[in-house]
């Protein structure tokens, strides 16, 4: 019995112990693996995996007839370990090996990644075949991680209209810029297994996000007529020695805009973004920069006083040459003596008193309540960044230097103490001549999603501004104007047209200096206007209005755009029928 | 007692017990399944990485396709580019029409321009009839192959 209780301890003893040592590992073992599961899992799924983005395909840019005019492509950056190029029997012939197939001197190459431990970009948007053909060498050391770059095929064509992109595939100015949302798509993410070396594991990667393609944009310009436009703006400031100019093509009824040309402009060829001239060629100078537009406004002017039944076509009054308002005296722009003229008189032979004349009918309150209603004063929310919204000179606004008086009035019914956009300018036109209606100008016709479905954007309509009646009266008087009677640089070859020039001097502190911007708006054909075109020449030196200098290069683009937009002669005799 | 008394030649073999294991059908078959059962995993793991090795070498052909097929969409916007196609109509003696004679034809237009064929859906993928079960049972036991 005593041998028995003896064993008994010499059993329990140890058998306390390691219950009570289990007791302690078991314990452990649940902290480990129940209390702190959630922090041990994540430490390890943070050590053994990593994660990737994957960069979305931008989307492309079509012209309105599908052509490309901006578009990515796949390249390769190329880094250089250091660390592998350190030893020269190694980095010797890789250097000579990858400066081969990416053309550089090796010498070079080694002196950009000598004394440096991580790995160095040597090369940045190598081609996708080229980037291929380095991958398939496996050159020691080279890695190569996928980019994309924007290719335009059209070259220069346009490229104020587009912007451009950054290193970051993110738009910085023009139609990049404004619709970078629908262009840049979504990033995809990738989360992968790594080894101790922080390579990945075979099989271990799981992608958890596919990247989404970004939208591709139909544009409303067409590439034929953009170059067109340029082509044009880049002689006539030539010719005319100006310091650079607008021209825009404009669908009166929709407010597409089929063509936006900036001198000077932003091309790609010649592109130096450390220059900080060039860089203000970011902004596009047709929506960006205020003019006063001079006689155009005239149009505007008119509109407003036989919309309101104050004046007809046919209205007379007497012109003395000047009107005399408080202690200011406005006279014509030619200095001339006109008489008895007639409204239409008034526009043909740009007269500013009998802008003035209307004015006076119209009163302060309702010649501003239609420059709102045409969209003066405020941005025309045309897709490009950067918009003015103008400048209209109205009683009660104290920031006002002069402050405002009723010789502002007089003055803005032919185009000064008021700033506008060419865009807004030409927008306020099309309302006048298309029926009545105020269109908003717009540069993207649809968008493509990443199915290929297309969605179309339809024109937006702002309001009416004018009657119909009034619109068609406005028409008739701006035919006039182009066709006095007889002939003359204003009117299209083939095409019955009608418009408006606009010679304003530039304003400064003390007043107007002698420079000028000299312009031309004009549409075709009169019965049933299928563009509208506004010209710009901005500081012209020699100093010839909008009617001389810039009158005929709206007149020459209106024919051959209308000829190439399949639109038939408005002289029949031109035309046979089969 | 008795036995030491028997005569020699008499004695009575005592009968050896044989203890033969059975050659019972449901042990071999649990034997075939438990094997099976063991193999399978290993069937699978190794299709599973013969499909992985497929996958990504799949992954690897799409990535370098599509980079081909952007290079191609490319190449042939610059084809088609309007500095080129100008270039070649003045090498092959094209030029703008300073006069041109317009004739209306009693004929519909052509077409309008469309969007290049690129940048649209591609054909929808042919859905297949749904395979019988029996199709599916043997792909199955197949591992899929």
């Amino acid at each position: 019995m005593a041998q028995r209780g003896h064993g008994t301890r010499r059993v329990w003893l140890p058998a306390a112990f390691l219950g009570a040592f289990a007791l302690v590992i078991l314990g452990r073992l649940v902290q480990l693996q129940v209390i702190q599961h959630g922090a041990y899992a994540r430490q390890t799924r943070e050590e053994q995996t990593a994660d990737a983005t994957f960069y979305a395909r931008r989307g492309s840019i079509l012209d309105r007839n599908g052509n490309v005019l901006a578009a990515s492509v796949d390249t390769w950056n190329v880094y250089v370990s250091g660390r592998t190029w350190r030893a020269p029997e190694r980095s010797g012939p890789a250097s000579q090996q990858l400066a081969s197939l990416i053309r550089m001197d090796p010498v070079a190459l080694r002196a950009m990644v000598a004394g440096k431990n991580g790995d160095v970009l040597v090369a940045r948007d190598v081609d996708y075949a080229t980037g291929n053909a380095i991958a398939a060498a496996e050159i020691p050391g080279v890695v190569l991680l996928p980019d994309s770059k924007r290719v335009t095929p059209e070259g220069d064509v346009g490229a104020s209209v587009l912007g451009l992109t950054g290193l970051d595939n993110t738009g910085l100015a023009g139609i990049e810029l404004s619709h970078n949302g629908e262009l840049l798509g979504k990033p995809g993410q990738a989360v992968y297994e790594r080894d101790t070396t922080g390579d990945p594991i075979p099989f271990g990667r799981s992608v958890v996000e596919e990247p989404q393609p970004g939208q591709d944009l139909v544009l409303t310009i067409d590439r034929y007529l953009q170059q067109m436009a340029e082509q044009k703006l880049d002689a006539a400031v030539k010719e005319h020695r100006a310091q650079g100019g607008s021209v825009i093509m404009m669908d009166p009824h929709t407010g597409e805009i089929l063509a936006l040309a900036s001198s000077p402009g932003l091309k790609y060829s010649s592109l130096d973004l450390s220059d900080r001239k060039q860089v203000e060629l970011l902004k596009n100078r047709a929506v960006t920069d205020l003019y006063e537009p001079g006689s155009v406004m005239k149009v505007v002017t008119a509109a407003a006083a036989i919309d309101q039944g104050l004046v007809t076509p046919d209205t007379s009054y007497v012109d003395t040459g000047e009107i005399r308002l408080y202690d200011v005296t406005i006279k014509n722009w030619d200095d001339r003596v006109y008489g008895v003229q007639t409204m239409t008189g008034v526009l043909q032979n740009s007269i500013n008193t009998g802008a003035v004349f209307m004015v006076e009918k119209l009163g302060q309150p309702l010649f501003h309540k239609y420059l709102d209603a045409f969209g003066f004063g405020r941005t025309t929310g045309i897709d490009l960044s950067g918009e003015a919204e103008g400048i209209i000179r109205k009683p009660g606004d104290e920031h006002l230097d002069p402050p405002w008086s009723p010789v502002d009035l007089a003055t803005q019914s032919f185009g000064q103490s008021i700033s506008v956009t060419p865009i807004q300018m030409l927008s306020a036109i099309a309302a006048c001549i298309n029926g009545g209606l105020l269109m908003k100008p717009h540069l993207v016709a649809a968008t493509i999603d990443g199915r290929g479905v297309r969605h179309d954007i339809a024109p937006t309509v702002e309001g009416r501004v004018i009657s119909e009646q009034t619109s068609a009266t406005i028409r008739m008087m701006l035919e006039k104007v182009v066709n006095p009677g007889w002939p003359d640089p204003m009117q299209p070859r083939n095409y019955t047209a009608g418009g408006k020039s606009g010679t304003a001097n530039v304003p400064v502190a003390s007043g107007y200096d002698d420079r000028q911007i000299a312009s031309f708006v004009e549409f075709a054909p009169t019965d049933n206007p299928r563009l509208i075109v506004l010209v710009k020449l901005d500081q012209n030196q020699d100093l010839l209005t909008g009617r001389v200098a810039a009158a005929p290069v709206a007149a020459a683009i209106l024919d051959d755009a209308l000829n190439y937009l399949n639109v038939l002669p408005s002289d029949v005799n031109k035309q046979v029928r089969r | 007692m008795a036995a030491i008394n028997q005569p020699y030649g008499q004695r009575r073999s005592l009968p050896v017990p044989v203890r033969l294991p059975g050659f019972n059908g449901w042990v071999l078959a649990a034997i075939v399944i438990a094997g099976l059962a063991a193999m399978l995993p290993v069937l699978q793991n190794s299709t599973a990485t013969s499909r992985g090795f497929d996958v990504q070498r799949l992954q690897n052909e799409q990535t370098r396709i599509n980079g081909d097929i952007r290079l191609l969409e490319a190449d042939v916007a610059q084809l088609t580019s309007l500095p080129r196609i100008q270039r070649r109509a003045a090498e092959i003696g094209l030029g703008p029409a300073e006069t041109p004679i317009y004739v209306t034809i009693d004929e519909p237009g052509p077409a309008p321009a469309k969007i290049p064929a690129e940048y649209l859906p591609g054909p929808a993928p042919k859905t297949d009839e749904p395979e019988s079960w029996l199709h599916s049972l043997l792909k199955w036991v197949r591992l899929g192959q």
